[in-house]
């Protein structure tokens, strides 16, 4: 065959308005596309979505051995905890129906708080000497590792529930979510040697800023892992409300209002709280609002909202801004630099909105780790 | 390109009750705050621990 006689500007349709080649060129992608499009698409988004699940398989697996390695180094326990600690990991929660909503609260709130006593409880029968302090730490490290395997083992399955039935929209959701999940187990896993060396985290900062004012106070336990001090400030009486450091725990402000309440009559609740910034928002600014400043489930501030109404007693917030990994990661200079001023501006805020003679309750919020009072 | 590793160094600053004189140093571990440390350098105060912080540095 003679290849020198080809006509280069027939052959590609230059010369003439068809041509076969030029006209399979075209068509043939778009049946491609047309035919299967969804599974080439389907092949390039499961790449990423591997690829994260990796992260997520690698975060869960060394959570678990960062926990087992920390239970077996300090409770020293007599037998190889390995298989409790799995069993713990395993651990459930199975929220109340709510097709009929009325009650939902106290509900939540007792199966919450069942989980956390019996975890506690379990924990603690791997060393019964174990410090109470110790004993914190080391649930919420169970409660890190079990949120990581939890979520690997959610978004494991909805990928391979996608994979197996070949649904391009089944796999859309995850797409978008997944940078976010990740960002979340990122923290979570980069929040254990903070909580393994017993430092304060960000979401401390509420504490943090209350703790310090209590140092020279009278206290006295008045809820579950919870401390009250009382103090005076500019002829106002100061109740200054905490949960018990320097161990890992949130308290339970909800019952300690509720048991304040019964012995004071209170004229304003200030809280102090660590919130979550926006996308361009910069960390460590500082807000004051109204509403109760807490996180959770949502049963703490149920309960401090409904006192507050029943009492007509107002609430005030002052709120840290900072991200989901600054919350539950070692505190940065940033927001450890604001504690002074949250402080001046609560003194600030009792000042502008209340009398002489009357009582203010001011609550630190969030995780004491590391922050004693 | 590449991005950095970024590893978090734990400080603490301990600060004078009676000079305020603020000194920062390295985490130690049994460091807490509120806790007295140590005498004050430049005076006979006792110092406190005002902070204990992370900061980012890129390798």
């Amino acid at each position: 065959m003679d290849f020198t006689s080809i006509d280069f500007d027939q052959l590609f349709g230059s010369g003439g308005d068809t041509n076969p080649i030029m006209m399979l060129i075209w068509i043939i992608p778009i049946f491609i596309f047309v035919l299967y499009g969804q599974r080439i698409q389907l092949t390039v988004t499961s790449g990423e979505i591997k690829k994260g699940i990796k992260k997520l398989e690698e975060y869960k697996i060394k959570s678990r051995v960062e926990l087992i390695d920390y239970v077996k180094k300090n409770m020293n326990p007599k037998d190889d905890p390995t298989k409790k600690i799995d069993r713990f990991l395993d651990y459930f929660t199975i929220m109340p129906v709510d097709m009929d909503p009325n009650g939902i609260v106290g509900k939540v709130r007792h199966i919450v708080r069942a989980r956390e006593d019996y975890s506690r409880e379990h924990v603690k029968s791997i060393s019964p000497q174990t410090s109470k302090i110790e004993l914190t730490k080391i649930q919420t490290l169970l409660e890190i590792a079990t949120s990581l395997q939890m979520i690997y083992k959610v978004i494991n399955h909805m990928f391979l529930t996608a994979k197996k039935q070949n649904n391009y929209p089944l796999i859309l959701p995850l797409q978008m979510i997944l940078p976010f999940i990740l960002e979340e187990a990122e923290a979570m896993h980069k929040a254990i040697p903070t909580f393994k060396m017993g430092q304060p985290i960000g979401d401390g900062i509420g504490p943090m800023v209350v703790g310090k004012m209590m140092l020279d106070s009278k206290k006295e336990s008045v809820a579950f892992q919870t401390i009250l001090g009382e103090t005076q400030y500019d002829q106002r009486k100061l109740l200054l409300l905490k949960a018990e450091g320097p161990g890992s725990t949130v308290g339970r402000p909800g019952d300690a209002v509720e048991s304040i309440l019964s012995k004071n009559k209170l004229d304003v609740i200030i809280m102090v709280d660590a919130a979550l910034k926006m996308e361009g928002e910069d960390s460590a600014t500082t807000a004051q609002g109204f509403g109760a400043a807490i996180g959770g489930i949502g049963t703490e501030r149920f309960q401090i909202e409904d006192i507050a109404t029943k009492n007509n007693i107002p609430i005030f917030a002052i709120v840290i801004k900072q991200s989901v990994k600054e919350a539950i990661t070692l505190m940065t200079k940033d927001i450890a630099d604001k504690a002074d001023d949250v402080r001046s501006q609560i003194y600030e805020m009792i000042h502008d909105n209340t009398t002489p003679g009357q009582t203010v309750l001011l609550i630190g919020v969030g995780n004491t780790m590391g922050v004693p009072q | 390109m590449f991005s950095k590793e970024k590893i978090i160094l734990a400080y603490t600053v301990e600060k004078c009750k009676k000079c305020n004189l603020e000194r920062k140093r390295k985490y130690q571990e049994g460091d807490l705050l509120f806790a007295e440390t140590s005498k004050c350098a430049s005076c006979d105060g006792i110092a406190v621990i005002e902070k204990i912080f992370g900061e980012t540095i890129e390798s």
